[in-house]
């Protein structure tokens, strides 16, 4: 068996779609996607139909996901900050773009809301070790915004994407904390 | 699978399965779901972690150059095991009608990729079921409910059953599987009888193939069916095994895994460059290929059939893992074309990088087209460091001139 020797031009998918990091956010993903439905064949490929099941029963309390318009590989979801947090009140937009080839390669997540926070760049990008090497199959998008909601209420400062942020947790939370409600209440609301 | 905060873990299933109830004997749980695809396994494949996947699930989620992992508990393993025929008939019986439409469905998946699944011959339990297995399939998908195609089996006591004790036997035992573990070949032991067939290596008493890598663990989810849908006989033999070893059941085996690991990441580092990108062996299931490959030369099917040196001296001859019609006579040939050492050589040269000695080359592949596959990285898929005296550098190759090269190369030799 080999795998390496796959027609290569089947489906002129834009290779952008798994730029590390997704960078700007929006921009990045729409074009490169294959619209549901486009498939070719009367049926939905199987990733179309693994984002469908979960799409079905996607029931994650506080977060909320569904496809952004008749494109099934991109969806936008909403968290809600975690109670206790200084993001507390705050709602978040997430931009999801899925793989064609989901679930063996991660989606690609972005934060469209600032938020200040060590592990959320300038341009939404997210550190989850589980969007990374971390990433399983196994794992479905719900999953993946529960882990997102924990890091969002339980920061990770030694692996962080902001660096000033990260210090700025370790040595002086009171200030980080402030800030963060600060940008909550401007950006989040 | 409950969409909750974790990845499926055996225990969290033991509760679902006890919150349904006895009564709940179908599929209606999502006990026999596939963690990948999320919908009911289809051709099943049984890691040695004991964890299930569909066979075109788990072979899509396995790392083209490095272990793959476990989906589920991320245990590594190398080898692709081949579809665990007993399950695969244990769901076809409980569901015809799902089995069927799955069938359906990944047989057009199939079509398109132009690559197919092992076809399994009914020959599970020869005498008094391959009659009604064949009717149960004709009948599968039209208008027959499962209940009524239940009622052809011929045990008497288990007339209300769609499985019958002999559907779940131990080919080495011949009682009800207890605590099952399935070997790569795909056939399922007790777990308490597997020490008897080690030797050196695990050999199945059924097909003859040495099973590669560490002690299989059991396979729980077959062990919670089995318990749920027998459950007299499955706390008679429980007994009998804990009394035959008084040392109760092989908990030794997890430790063996444990200790396995280490020597397997050692090894891995050294040979990475004998490495066989994206092609497994057919015989065995190991995949990449770990040193020598043969290819066949006869073979017409798109995935090729290719062996390891080892499988290739055997004198065991199995089919391919994807149906090929590959015999005996067939020709082989040793081919390095997607070797990684000599890929990355190929590299080097098409850069015309300069090498300083100590550093970390990191390879990304990028091959578009493999994308609806599965199999093949997107973009920025694999990213491995490989330790070579060479300098920093970052390589991007796109997959279709890799291709090229590894065909020139063929025709060349």
């Amino acid at each position: 068996m080999s795998s390496s020797s796959f027609p290569t031009s089947r489906f002129p998918f834009a290779a952008g779609a798994g730029a590390p990091g997704g960078g700007g956010g929006g921009g990045g993903g729409g074009s490169s996607v294959r619209p549901w439905g486009s498939s070719g064949g009367t049926s939905v490929s199987s990733s179309g139909k693994r984002i469908q099941k979960e799409l079905l029963d996607l029931n994650a309390s506080d977060c909320s996901a569904g496809p952004k318009g008749d494109n099934l590989y991109h969806w936008l979801s909403t968290i809600i900050g975690p109670q206790g947090s200084p993001y507390e009140g705050g709602i978040f937009f997430l931009d999801i773009v899925f793989p064609p080839d989901y679930p063996f390669k991660p989606p690609m997540v972005t934060f469209k809301t600032r938020i200040y926070h060590c592990n959320v760049d300038s341009a939404g990008k997210v550190h989850l070790d589980i969007l990374k090497d971390g990433w399983s199959p196994a794992f479905t998008i719900s999953k993946v915004l529960l882990a997102i909601k924990d890091i969002i209420g339980n920061p990770d400062p030694y692996t962080p994407l902001v660096m000033s942020i990260s210090r700025q947790y370790l040595t002086d939370r009171t200030k980080h904390d402030e800030i963060a409600a600060e940008w909550t209440m401007r950006f989040a609301r | 699978m409950a969409s909750d905060g974790h990845p499926p873990e055996p225990g969290k299933e033991e509760v679902a399965t006890t919150a349904s109830g006895p009564g709940a004997r179908d599929l209606d749980d999502p006990q026999f779901m596939c963690c990948v695809c999320l919908d009911i396994l289809y051709k099943p494949v049984v890691i040695s972690c004991g964890h299930m996947s569909c066979f075109w699930c788990v072979h899509k989620a396995m790392h083209i150059f490095q272990e793959s992992h476990c989906a589920v508990c991320r245990q590594p393993f190398k080898h692709f095991p081949s579809i665990c025929q007993l399950m695969h008939h244990l769901l076809r019986k409980l569901d015809p009608a799902d089995y069927k439409r799955r069938e359906e469905e990944v047989l057009e998946e199939e079509k398109r990729i132009e690559m197919y699944s092992p076809q399994i011959i009914e020959f599970l339990n020869s005498k008094n079921n391959v009659g009604n297995d064949a009717d149960n399939r004709n009948e599968d998908s039209k208008t027959r409910p499962p209940q009524e195609v239940s009622l052809n089996g011929s045990v008497v006591d288990d007339h209300s059953k769609k499985i019958k004790l002999e559907d779940v036997s131990c080919p080495l035992c011949k009682e009800m599987l207890y605590q099952p573990a399935v070997l790569n070949c795909g056939h399922v032991y007790c777990v308490s009888c597997l020490p008897s067939l080690t030797e050196e290596a695990l050999k199945c008493d059924v097909c003859g193939s040495l099973h590669p890598g560490c002690f299989p663990n059991v396979c729980l989810d077959l062990d919670h069916f089995l318990e749920e849908y027998f459950p007299a006989e499955y706390e008679s033999r429980g007994q009998k095994v804990q009394s035959k070893k008084g040392q109760c059941n092989r908990e030794g085996s997890s430790s063996g895994t444990s200790s396995a690991k280490g020597s397997s990441r050692a090894q891995h580092d050294d040979d990475l460059l004998n490495i066989h990108i994206g092609v497994g062996c057919d015989s065995c299931g190991e995949y990449p290929i770990h040193g020598k490959r043969y290819k066949c030369k006869d073979c017409t099917e798109l995935i090729g059939f290719d062996l390891c040196g080892a499988c290739y001296e055997s004198s065991l001859k199995l089919p391919g893992r994807f149906n090929q019609q590959h015999t005996p006579d067939h020709r082989m040939e040793l081919d390095n074309s997607a070797l990684l050492g000599r890929v990355h050589q190929d590299l080097l040269m098409m850069e015309g990088g300069v090498i300083a000695p100590g550093a970390m080359v990191q390879i990304v592949f990028e091959n578009q087209g493999m994308g609806d596959n599965g199999e093949g990285p997107g973009e920025a898929a694999i990213q491995e460091p490989v330790d070579v005296p060479g300098a920093m550098l970052h390589i991007a190759v796109d997959g279709q001139e890799m291709e090229d090269n590894g065909q020139e190369d063929d025709q060349e030799a």
